[in-house]
């Protein structure tokens, strides 16, 4: 059973096309990593996904097709989102963030699990999110997709540009998430990608050049071959 | 190639025609009135080029354009009336002082992009208009404007029948400011101009200043503009606030928008086709005839910025690209359903 | 001293009829990122349809009148704010230069219905008495109709704030003022809140006519003119999309004004200019903006 399915998106921005007959599956209840090297098309991807870039082919999420619907439906539908930079409101307070992303007004239980997940975000509650740091302000980020229900996650670069204990955090948070919910996550950590991948894509010059389980990850040869990384930690 | 290969000897031909017709025999382009209000529409169609090369060519969207339009006219005129320097070397020099205040107000404005560019550019024009009002030092003669002293110019520009050389200098005025701007919009730096419209980042990447090129546009846009203002300052006779009011840059945007920008062609038919029909639309609505059009709607008809503004909303909304992009469109048309 | 109180209230006063006209400018402008020449012909339909409503009053109207006019005054310029939100605007969504040029063409063809229907006279506004009569503070003789002003700009920036800050539609505008896409991404449709906004703005516009058609002796269609470029002035000054920056800088702009003035008849015009520049070239995001991503 695929939660998602991307058959031959074509991607355009201006005049350059970025992606070219992309084609993945995300199987339900699993993570799927995306991975390739920087401006394959990753991040792009999964805007497309969102319906934040426009494109030709076809995104189905449980089979009902989504390409060409608006952002905000896409979003209703069940598709979550967790932008490359973060992209948390800075000039309102953390709690306001957080209400602004609950649709559900019954959510109690919603706002319990997230405070469980990451305390620091109760006590900062009334902090704007701008001054937090930047691993805080990815739990806001993070948490602000697990405020409702969803379908599927999309993750970007959860770790990106942060400092070695907070990525351990974000990671142990995700990790939790995992078995819960289904995942498309872009990471250049592989450490953690080997910790969470239930399955792998990797990505070269906006097409799919692999689709398949984790094990190869283990082989630096492959790992240098398709993502230009001596394996392990980059 | 889009271009129809009889274009450019057609534009020989009219422009040909349009230089002869006073002369030719009995035609209206003979009578006086007929010359002044085409003398008056080739100055707008000028205009209307500069504009093109701001918002179409370099995709600045300028609200103060009429600045640079009423230095030409104020600074020849105020040079001439106080027997300062003769009219030649006072529309060089209105030329450089406009080109100069460009250069000052487009660095400032051009820290902002967009609509706030907009924004800026209407402020500093609408100061400029301001000032004029004021008559500061009794030079601009305030809200009344300043009568050009017409024993100081030329005589041949001079009395009703002469009207032929007005339209002959304006003729000429725009025919300059057509090649200055098919020129530097073919040349390399026009190529940079377009580049910076459609892709400024590429451009940086590129290593060039994206600054520098888009104040050299400002700068040429506003000369030329001082150069249409020194001859409508023959035209009109007199240096008036109202050119540089902020509704001559939305006129000016008006005709490039209805003519379509960035053909070059589209502006200049845009700016003359506004011109005359402004003008004709205010005789028309003093006959009688019209007065039987009962005035909830005859009233709003009898303002051309009520037909205009909504052919503008009309062309904005649903045919984007105007005259000219249409005419574009019916022969990409043409051309493709030859082909096969 | 008393010279200086007056000059003073005054500026306060005309800063907050810049403010009214701003406000919703800014908003559109942060929300939007739409430039509303059509603001200007919010404010002429608003001073026309409270000029008519007080006009059935009689020549001169009591102050409950007034408000009255006024408030629905406000309300016809919202709704039509807001019809042309629907009809145009949002059919061009994202093409900002277009977008631009659509409300040109709108303020265009309003001047132009309005001026035909009525002629460009000032038509005199059937304003309350105690309008005309003065107030005493600390020596100097305040017109009563600045209190009018000052006191409107102030409820309006305290109504703004509070919608903004406490309920759920503000804090969608507040959020999409800083990223509207990202308000999409969670699921809201953010379009609602441009209804929202072009309400408002359309609402302060349209009292804010009205106020300026006491201010300037009469109705006309060309009133709004002047004041639509000071507000666009007092948008760049206090920062795009943020209201509490547009009233600082409405504030500051007409205090500097009416003294400026005071020492030279149109001086003041020119240092408004020097000051806008002066802001463009030290923070050209405004006093209160914030750098655009």
């Amino acid at each position: 059973m695929n939660a998602l399915t991307v058959k031959d998106l074509n991607v355009k921005i201006g005049e350059s096309h970025i992606l070219h007959g992309v084609t993945f599956d995300v199987p339900a209840h699993k993570v799927t990593a995306l991975l390739g090297r920087n401006g394959v098309g990753k991040s792009t991807t999964l805007k497309s996904i969102m319906g934040l870039y426009q494109g030709t082919g076809s995104i189905e999420l449980n089979g009902q097709q989504i390409l060409g619907t608006p952002t905000y439906k896409i979003a209703q539908a069940g598709v979550a989102y967790v932008p490359e930079d973060r992209e948390i409101f800075s000039t309102l307070s953390v709690r306001e963030n957080l209400t602004l992303a609950s649709r559900n007004k019954n959510n109690g239980d919603a706002y319990k699990n997230i405070f469980e997940l990451f305390p620091e975000l109760d006590t900062r509650a009334a902090q704007l999110a701008g001054s937090l740091s930047g691993g805080q302000q990815q739990m806001v980020a993070i948490a602000r997709a697990l405020l409702n229900e969803n379908e599927i996650l999309l993750v970007d670069e959860p770790t990106k540009g942060l400092a070695p204990k907070l990525v351990t955090e974000v990671a142990n948070a995700l990790v939790k998430v995992a078995h819960e919910t289904t995942m498309l996550l872009v990471e250049q950590n592989l450490a953690l990608v080997k910790r969470v991948a239930e399955n792998v894509i990797v990505m070269d010059q906006g097409k799919v050049i692999f689709q398949g389980g984790p094990e190869n990850l283990s082989d630096p040869a492959w790992v240098h071959e398709m993502l230009g990384v001596s394996g392990g930690h980059k | 190639m889009l271009r129809w290969k009889y274009s450019r000897p057609l534009l020989g031909v009219v422009m040909a025609l349009l230089a002869l017709a006073p002369v030719l025999g009995n035609n209206p382009l003979s009578r006086p009135g007929l010359q002044q209000t085409m003398a008056v529409a080739f100055i707008w169609g000028g205009l209307a080029l500069t504009y093109d090369l701001l918002f179409g060519f370099t995709g600045l969207l300028s609200f103060g354009h009429a600045l640079y339009f009423a230095t030409g006219v104020y600074v020849t005129c105020i040079l001439i009336n106080h027997e300062v320097v003769s009219w030649w070397l006072a529309s060089l020099i209105a030329i450089a002082v406009s080109a100069l205040l460009a250069l000052l107000v487009g660095a400032a404005s051009l820290r902002t992009t967009g609509i706030t560019f907009a924004m800026v550019t209407l402020a500093f024009g609408e100061a400029g208009h301001v000032i004029l009002e004021r008559n500061f030092f009794d030079l601009t003669g305030g809200e009344n404007g300043i009568a050009l002293n017409a024993n100081l110019i030329p005589q041949f520009w001079i009395s009703v029948v002469n009207t032929k050389y007005i339209y002959w200098t304006a003729l000429a005025a725009m025919a300059l400011t057509y090649a200055v701007i098919w020129w530097v919009t073919e040349s390399s730096a026009g190529r940079v101009f377009a580049a910076l419209r459609d892709n400024e980042l590429r451009v940086q990447v590129l290593g060039l200043n994206t600054q520098r090129f888009k104040l050299l546009a400002f700068v040429i846009s506003a000369a030329l503009a001082a150069l249409l203002g020194d001859v409508m300052l023959l035209a009109a006779g007199s240096a008036a606030p109202r050119f540089a009011d902020a509704g001559v840059t939305i006129s000016l945007l008006l005709m490039v928008v209805l003519g379509g920008a960035v053909t070059r062609w589209g502006a200049v038919i845009g700016g003359i086709i506004y011109s005359v029909a402004t003008t004709r639309m205010q005789d028309l609505t003093q006959q009688d005839s019209f007065k039987t059009i009962p005035k909830w709607i005859g009233g709003p008809i009898s303002e051309p910025a009520f037909v205009l503004g909504l052919l503008f909303i009309f062309v904005v909304m649903f045919a984007p690209g105007g005259l000219s992009g249409a005419y574009y469109k019916l022969r990409l048309r043409a051309i493709t359903k030859k082909s096969q | 001293m008393e010279a200086f109180i007056l000059i003073g209230i005054t500026g306060i006063g005309l800063g907050a009829l810049y403010f009214l006209i701003a406000s919703g400018l800014s908003l559109i402008y942060g929300l939007m990122g739409v430039l509303n020449f059509a603001h200007g012909s919010f404010l002429t339909v608003g001073a026309f349809v409270g000029f008519w409503v007080a006009s059935k009053m009689g020549f001169e109207t009591t102050i409950p009148e007034f408000l009255l006019a006024m408030i629905i005054g406000g309300l016809a310029a919202g709704l039509f704010a807001l019809l042309i939100e629907q009809l145009l605007i949002t059919r061009l969504y994202e093409r900002h230069i277009d977008q631009a040029l659509v409300t040109v063409g709108v303020s265009l063809v309003v001047g132009a219905v309005l001026g035909g229907w009525f002629g460009n006279d000032l038509r005199m506004f059937p304003t309350p008495m105690w309008f005309l009569t003065a107030i005493d503070i600390g020596g100097a003789q305040i017109p009563a109709d600045r209190v009018i002003y000052i006191s409107t700009a102030i409820l309006l920036l305290i109504g703004n704030w509070a919608l903004l800050k406490f309920t759920r539609i503000g804090l969608i505008i507040r959020a999409g003022v800083e990223n509207r896409h990202m308000v999409d991404a969670l699921g809201i449709n953010v379009r609602k809140a441009f209804s929202t906004v072009f309400f408002l703005g359309g609402f302060a516009a349209g009292v804010g006519g009205v106020l300026v058609s006491v201010y300037s002796n009469g109705v006309s269609p060309l009133i709004a003119g002047s004041y639509l470029i000071y507000g666009f002035i007092v948008v760049v000054i206090g920062g795009m999309g943020s209201v509490p920056g547009s009233f600082l800088a409405a504030m500051l702009i007409g205090i500097i004004k009416q003294f400026a003035n005071y020492y030279a008849t149109g001086l003041g015009d020119f240092v408004v200019v020097i000051l806008l520049a002066v802001v463009l070239l030290i923070r050209p995001q405004g006093l209160l903006g914030k750098v655009r991503a």
